[in-house]
């Protein structure tokens, strides 16, 4: 099977192992990702925060190259670019006058029907077609993740369907049950990384995440699991930073959801670049691994 | 004491409260007060008392000095969570955003300065390359932050900031997370005539 697949700025750079392991999981599970052609940025956070109608023509243009092409569906798996590529899908099917306008500049023209999907939504058809638990080969029970799902993935700017639970989302966790990880419940699933705060206001987003920390380390957890290149970003790259702020002696590895999938699949770290985080994450990785073969 | 708390006239009030309403999208006027959106913002150890419900009483009483200007606006990280939260759908997030944008068109110093070289730097790199080059556009926002700090000659701001954003790049560069390559997209020139289309717009924001 082939769905249409649109990577965003962070996965051909900074989070290339998210792009990377995407495609090699999916693959083995029977899904080829298509990368759409010549698509543009999608405006992040920052497009609505300059110019609205920007924010909406910006990926309204990526939605009618994916339809040109004769995709039903597109998976995103950037939770940010997901967000904004489903608001403004929203907004061009509300208001017809935006769509012209929109339109009007474009090549490919925006139709309507493309399916928008996050990255949880292709993992959980994968696991209704059984694709899962069949190819899930290595066990990692000493693994107490917890899912941070942080903002982008369950809330939205306008009404869009939500196919998760807006508090209390169950999606990564069940996507990891169905490769044997049992995640932790904990409080801060939804809470606020500080996004570009990081960068532009770094005590708020600092605070922000020390919180996240600390709670996570209550629960005894032993890594972060995320689907959001930004929250991975924040949550690894400044976590001796706002860890020596706040007094926190220990360190967490921050997985992409794709990792600790690919891992359970069979992908040994390296394979799945797990060297190229900031907080170790292959040591814990392998420890499991043997610790499972003993 | 007899000053009144607060100050209310609806000839200054009602233009500038359904310019807002326009603009963001939201209807402020729902706003009972229940203070749901206060209990759960994200910012709101930032912020000291300045919770959402709060702004939207300040712009509802057309204080735009205040609604202009003061933490939330520019604090706000946009997590959704006061408009998921809110019993009538008001999206703070869509408000402090186009206060944002106001304050820019009116020439009102932002507060924090950063935040909005940040959100100009990023949509100036997408806009000119058609994808966002990680690299390219720190710099500009850097450039930015630097040229304003040197205007008031504030040397070693420029100097900390620096040295603060090379730490990261290097730790970057050794986790083979900064790409040296670069991104563009050859349907660019439509992204550029959307822009310019966006700036005509400037006043209609739904
Ligand atoms: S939650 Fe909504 S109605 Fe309640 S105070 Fe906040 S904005 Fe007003
Ligand atoms: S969107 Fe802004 S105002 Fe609302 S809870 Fe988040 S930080 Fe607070």
């Amino acid at each position: 099977m082939e769905i249409g697949y649109y990577p965003g700025c962070s996965l051909k750079q900074s989070s290339a192992l998210y792009d990377l392991q995407s495609r090699m999981v999916f693959s083995l599970l029977g899904v080829e990702l298509k990368e759409i052609g010549d698509w543009n940025c999608c405006g992040a956070t920052s497009a609505g925060k300059v110019n609205d109608f920007l924010a909406v023509a910006m990926p309204a243009r990526n939605i009618g190259i994916a339809e040109a092409a004769g995709f039903d569906e597109v998976v995103i798996p950037c939770s940010a670019c997901y967000s904004r590529t489903l608001v403004a899908q929203k907004r061009l099917e509300e208001n017809p006058g935006l769509r012209t306008e929109i339109n009007s500049e474009l090549k490919r023209k925006v139709k309507n029907g493309l399916k928008i999907s996050s990255i949880l939504e292709v993992f959980m058809d994968r696991i209704d077609a059984g694709a899962m638990k069949e190819k899930a080969v290595k066990k990692f029970r000493g693994l107490k993740p917890v899912c941070y799902y942080g903002c982008m993935q369950t809330r939205f700017p306008y009404t869009v369907p939500v196919p998760d639970n807006v508090e209390n989302p169950q999606g990564m966790e069940t996507v990891l049950a169905s490769v044997g990880v049992k995640a932790l419940d904990w409080n801060c699933k939804t809470w606020c990384c500080g996004a570009s705060a990081a960068v532009n206001d770094a005590d708020t987003a600092f605070s922000l995440m020390a919180k996240i920390m600390k709670e996570a380390l209550q629960r005894g957890a032993n890594c972060f699991v995320v689907t959001c290149p930004m929250c991975q970003l924040n949550l690894d790259a400044h976590q001796d930073s706002f860890c020596e702020k706040y007094g926190i002696e220990e360190r967490l590895p921050v997985y992409f959801i794709t990792e600790v999938v690919g891992a359970a699949l069979g992908f040994a770290p390296e394979i799945l670049q797990a060297d190229r985080h900031f907080i170790d994450g292959t040591t814990l990785l392998k420890e499991l691994e043997e610790h499972e073969q003993k | 004491m007899t000053e009144s708390a607060i100050e209310f006239s609806p000839e200054r009030t009602t233009p500038f409260l359904q310019e807002v309403m326009e603009r963001s999208g939201q209807m402020l006027t729902a706003c009972y007060q229940c203070r749901r959106c206060a209990a759960g913002c994200t910012v709101g150890d930032e912020t000291g008392c300045f919770t959402p419900n709060l702004l939207i009483r300040t712009v509802m009483l057309g204080d735009r000095e205040t609604a202009l200007s003061n933490p939330l606006v520019w604090k706000c990280v946009s997590c959704y969570t006061c408009g998921t939260r809110c019993p009538n759908d008001i999206q703070t997030a869509r408000i402090t955003e186009t206060l944002k944008k106001m304050a820019k068109e009116e020439h009102v110093e932002p507060m924090m300065p950063k935040v909005k070289e940040f959100h100009d730097a990023f949509v100036e790199s997408g806009v000119r390359w058609g994808r966002v080059n990680e690299v390219e556009f720190m710099g500009i926002y850097e450039s930015k932050a630097a040229l304003r700090e040197a205007k008031v000659k504030n040397y070693d701001a420029i100097v900390e900031e620096i040295k603060a954003q090379a730490r990261l790049g290097l730790t970057m560069f050794k986790k083979k997370r900064m790409h040296t390559g670069f991104l563009m997209a050859s349907g660019r020139r439509e992204i550029k005539a959307l822009y310019k289309k966006a700036q005509e717009m400037t006043t209609i924001d739904q």
